[in-house]
């Protein structure tokens, strides 16, 4: 339960501490790589393959009626790229969607795992509850908000409704905007408080009478002694979370899929289109690319915070 | 420019009128319908050729899917062959068939094709039916393609070619005004009053008119009915046509070559004309007439606006004319259906009939089974059988149908054939000069997509609506590069 | 050991007060529209389409009945659903298990950049995977087929079980392969007999995980799959209807599809913060 979670060393580092003892005994160095092969060839395929072939794409005018036919058009695709406003747009829509999830996720999330923190009685049924929405399938998480904002019979709609809000949710941009990141922060913010949790319970205790004994007031308490130990585990939080904002888009999908105006229109959702709805496949790779520069700058950042020693204890 | 509006007055009035010759017609042809085992089989079944075989038919969520994915046994045991339905949101089904046109393989052998977003992008995906037309080893349409109501045959079912065929018409949803008839007569007589004119829906209320009656509706009525009028302006197809409607009113168009472009299509549509003074003048009003609508409206496709009007919350809408079965289901007898209204130029109806055709990867058995799903689900028995359905089917796309003593008979109050209470109403929208036709273009999709979404910016209040026609008129342009 | 927690913030009566008025909102936000979801699914239709919401009704299991009714019989998707998500998972966890122990302890120089690019492989945007999928499935004739899903769940499955895994096997001392090594067991051996037992957790956790992300695909198999090979989350389209939505037996699907995914999370949540943070964070 939460109170036995302890944060550790990662991966990377953990084998790199015992290297110098192994290699001794260890010896045939290369039954680790055999162990891996399999799963690489496999990985290799499904992931460089698609890579190369979406390069490839990228570089020509797919036709896909009457066989798959491939035609050079050099760097057509990038060009529009670089003109396109509508594209332009849905980078801006996918900034604000992101920094928005992520900014109330992680403020969310950690008030949340604060008050959590506190409780004893109950402890395990209370979080076993808020864990809940983390295991829905965001196609069911956007259907299920859609039934509770419907204007007629939506149960949210219609405390929104008692409060004087007498507009559709779905049907403004602003609100439209709230209400999807509201759904995706539902599902979500109860993975940021499990990682807060499991940093602040790391924090040793001592700490806290140390605190405690030095008149430390509750938020002062946070800001000397709480923040400084659990960054590590938040910069982790928020990293893991803005790689999946950016992977996954269902919500959208099913609740507003881009509209009203264009407000929700985010980048992956303008590919989807792109590709399948406009059949302009070159195009929506050049658009997939620039996706995937994005997502490996940011597990770069991920990497990279894991390699620094001391992050998390 | 009368050529391709044969959607003509003949047809259609023999669709909807008595003609005893199409019913004596019938008659002595009815035995080539497809029921059950009666099938015209001359020396070895055609109707048993592909026996074993199994077919999947996707289609949009509407009501004669609805009505024949309930009832697929006659089918199964004519022909001994399983037919498989998928029903979709028509965004959805877009995608899917692309993807599945695109696959090279056929994972639907039966395709609803709608004119402008699947038969005109994907035409070279789809079989020419006349592949089996006239070849005697394959079971016939039962009365001909004759039977078929002309100018629909060729909306539905051509594209650019008037020889080839890509499909056989399946539904002939309409859009025409639907409103509370109980609200309406209760309060006939204070609006009379208060508006100066009678407010009765027909073709003579004008869009103004439309509007001031819903303003009228959302100031005095709220104890009956929160909103006046409800619209299908999600960012989504649904906005197009609910827009087109008021644009061909207001004697706007989407080229140069208008209401021609709606039935065998173009390669070349040429500039846009939809930045014109009518198609300006059309947006003002559409954005007028949205801000006092049902808030509700923007998040609300033709479903949504349909179960919003069935649950009461609006007393009138521009809806397909399929949501009638519905409509009496949810309030029985309360519900009356005119064509819409006219603007300076007149009125339009936009019409949203479809049709059913084969996907071009399929194998020869495939292609065969689903020659004879196709010919069957548009059969004027199977026609019938939808429209009689439980679950609300659409309205026949065969001539021969509304010649029947009982279809003739359900136009009145209590009705078996719920759909056919819209008759009078469809029958006028269908006229030639209150049809509304889009244009048939390979880009629709891009096209459709780009007005959708601008409209929704103008119904956000985001642009001015002579701005918003104008970034369309642009786009579409920079679409079909002209 | 859990009880030194609450040092964090003061024990005063109106803190106290304070903490469970503020679990009372957290829970609310949480739990209100799951139980929503319960409650519509046994509400009759009548009960659901009303303005003002119903609380009063005689439960029916009438939405759950017909989504296994004829003509609308959701049986066939949930077989696809449970292939698919099945096979996924074995195959990312068999190859992964091995391969993570692999990458705990390999040594070799391009280390970071083999784990790296693993990770990018599972963070990789869906949107931009599905489009050279796409391509290369059509090519191979994969589209509309189960093995098509099981592949595409693969792509980010396995990348996932690999990291994951090697994450659990960092953990285990070396001292126990190492003495069975001495032993005179073969290096697989030690591993097969020794290392693994100990990583049970972290193979149920991953396989649990690999598991909730596959069942819960959307943008995959609305893309791949056709008519054979449809999945539960896809059934969810066709009742979205022009007769409206019919939300009784959404909500009944929505029930379905999560409370399998709920009872297999739960059993894990001990491990579930490291399985979540690619063992970025790590419980024990």
């Amino acid at each position: 339960m939460a109170s036995d979670l302890k944060v550790v060393g990662t991966t990377a580092r953990q084998g790199v501490r015992d290297r110098s003892r192994s290699r001794t005994l260890l010896r045939p160095p290369s039954f680790e790589m055999r162990m891996m092969a399999p799963a690489l060839l496999v990985l290799a395929a499904l992931s460089l393959l698609p890579f190369l072939t979406l390069i490839y794409m990228s570089f020509s005018e797919v036709k896909l009626l009457g066989g798959l036919r491939f035609e050079p058009v050099g760097l057509e695709n990038w060009q529009r790229l670089f003109t396109d406003p509508d594209v332009r747009a849905s980078w801006v829509v996918s900034l604000i969607y992101l920094a928005l999830t992520l900014g109330l996720e992680m403020l969310g999330g950690v008030l949340v795992a604060l008050v959590l923190y506190r409780i004893t009685r109950g402890r395990g049924l209370v979080f076993a509850l808020v864990l809940l929405p983390m295991f829905l399938a965001p196609i069911i998480v956007g259907l299920l908000g859609r039934f509770m904002t419907d204007y007629t019979i939506g149960l949210y709609a219609w405390v929104l409704r008692g409060l004087g809000f007498e507009s559709d949710v779905l049907g403004e941009g602003t609100t439209a905007m709230i209400a999807v990141v509201a759904m995706d922060a539902w599902q979500w913010t109860p993975l940021v408080v499990l990682i807060t949790l499991a940093g602040l319970t790391a924090v040793p205790p001592p700490l806290f009478e140390a605190a405690a004994v030095d008149g430390a007031g509750y938020w002062q308490t946070l800001r000397s002694v709480v923040f400084p130990t659990i960054k590590g585990v938040l910069l982790v939080a928020l990293l893991v979370r803005a790689m999946d904002a950016v992977r996954f888009f269902d919500i959208i999908t099913i609740t507003t899929n881009g509209g009203p105006a264009d407000a929700t229109k985010i980048i992956p959702i303008r590919l989807y289109e792109t590709a399948f709805r406009f059949r302009e496949i070159g195009y929506a790779s050049v658009i997939g690319l620039v996706m995937l520069l994005f997502s490996i700058i940011l597990a770069n950042v991920f990497v990279g915070v894991l390699g620094r020693k001391g992050l998390t204890k | 420019m009368n050529r391709p509006l044969q959607m003509s007055r003949r047809a259609l009035l023999r669709g909807f009128g008595v003609g005893a010759a199409g019913a004596l017609a019938y008659a002595a042809l009815g035995a080539c319908g497809s029921d059950g085992g009666n099938a015209p089989a001359a020396g070895g079944d055609p109707w048993k050729r592909f026996q074993g075989t199994t077919i999947n038919f996707i289609s949009e969520n509407t009501a004669p899917s609805a009505a024949i994915a309930a009832n697929t046994k006659p089918f199964e045991e004519l022909t001994g062959i399983k037919v498989n339905i998928q029903q979709m949101e028509l965004t959805k089904l877009v995608e899917n068939v692309s993807l599945d046109l695109s696959s090279g393989t056929a994972g639907y052998h039966v395709i609803y094709a709608d004119p402008y977003q699947v038969l005109a992008p994907f035409s070279d995906g789809l079989v020419d039916l006349n592949e089996f037309i006239g070849n005697d080893e394959f079971p016939q349409p039962p009365l001909g393609l004759e039977d078929f109501i002309p100018s629909q045959l060729e909306a539905a079912g051509r594209f650019l070619d008037g020889q080839k065929l890509f499909a056989l018409p399946y539904d002939t949803p309409t859009m025409i005004w639907q409103y509370r008839a109980d609200l309406f007569e209760k309060y006939h007589d204070r609006m009379a009053d208060d508006l100066g004119f009678d407010p009765t829906p027909s073709i003579n209320i004008t869009w103004e008119q439309y509007f001031q009656i819903a303003d009228w509706f959302n100031k005095n009525a709220k104890d009956d009915v929160p909103y006046g009028t409800g619209h299908q302006a999600k960012q989504h197809d649904s906005l197009q046509c609910d827009f087109s409607n008021v644009l061909w009113a207001y004697g706007g168009d989407y080229f140069a070559g208008g209401q021609q472009l709606g039935t065998l299509g173009t390669k070349e549509p040429g500039k846009s004309t939809l930045a014109s003074d009518a198609g300006i003048a059309a947006a003002e009003f559409y954005a007028k007439l949205l801000g006092i609508a049902h808030p509700g409206s923007r998040t609300w496709d033709w479903d949504g606006v349909g179960s919003a009007f069935q649950s009461g919350q609006i007393a009138m809408c521009p809806n397909w004319h399929e949501f009638a079965a519905g409509n009496e289901k949810a309030l029985p007898g309360k519900v009356g259906y005119a064509p819409l209204p006219k603007g300076p130029a007149r009125s339009a109806n936009i019409w949203g009939g479809t049709g059913i055709g084969i996907n071009a990867n399929c194998s020869e058995a495939e292609r065969g089974a689903a020659w004879l799903f196709v010919n069957w689900a548009t059969s004027p028995d199977t026609q019938f059988m939808c429209l009689a359905s439980e679950v609300g089917g659409g309205t026949p796309t065969r001539t021969s149908v509304y010649q029947r003593p009982e279809v003739e008979e359900a136009k009145k109050r209590p009705s078996k054939l719920p759909n056919i209470l819209t008759a009078d109403a469809v029958n006028e929208a269908w006229k030639q000069e209150n049809i509304g036709l889009r244009p048939k273009v390979a880009t629709w999709n891009e096209l459709d997509t780009a007005l959708f979404t601008e409209l929704s910016r103008m119904i956000a209040g985001e642009v001015k609506p002579d701005a918003a026609m104008r970034t369309v008129a642009r786009k579409f342009d920079e679409i079909n590069k002209v | 050991m859990s009880e030194t927690p609450t040092t964090l913030g003061g024990r005063s009566p109106v803190a106290r007060v304070l903490t469970w008025v503020l679990v009372a909102i957290i829970l609310a936000w949480t739990v209100i529209p799951l139980g929503w979801m319960l409650l519509s699914s046994v509400k009759p239709e009548s009960a659901i389409k009303t303005a003002t919401p119903t609380l009063v009704f005689t439960p029916t299991l009438e939405n759950y009945a017909r989504l296994f009714g004829a003509g609308n019989d959701i049986t066939p998707f949930a077989v696809n659903s449970v292939i698919a998500t099945v096979t996924a998972t074995a195959l990312a966890l068999a190859l992964g298990t091995i391969a993570g122990y692999g990458l705990a302890h390999w040594r070799g120089r391009g280390r970071k950049h083999l784990a790296f690019w693993i990770i990018s492989t599972r963070m990789a945007p869906i949107a931009a995977v599905i489009l050279p999928l796409f391509i290369i499935f059509r090519h191979l004739g994969l589209l509309d087929s189960v093995a098509g899903l099981i592949l595409a769940y693969l792509s980010f499955s396995l990348p996932f079980a690999i990291w994951l895994m090697s994450a659990f096997f960092a953990d285990v001392p070396r001292s126990i392969e190492e003495a069975a090594l001495v032993s005179g067991a073969s290096r697989w051996q030690a591993f097969w007999h020794v290392v693994l037992p100990t990583v049970k957790p972290g193979l149920v956790t991953t396989g649990v995980l690999c598991a909730v992300f596959s069942w819960n695909d959307y943008a995959f198999a609305s893309s791949f799959a056709g008519p054979a090979s449809q999945t539960l989350p896809m059934a969810a389209g066709r009742l979205i209807t022009q007769g409206g939505v019919d939300w009784g037996q959404l909500t009944a699907l929505g029930v379905v599809v999560t409370l399998p995914m709920i009872v297999a999370g739960l059993a894990v949540r001990r491990w579930l913060v490291t399985g979540l943070t690619l063992g970025a964070v790590t419980a024990e």
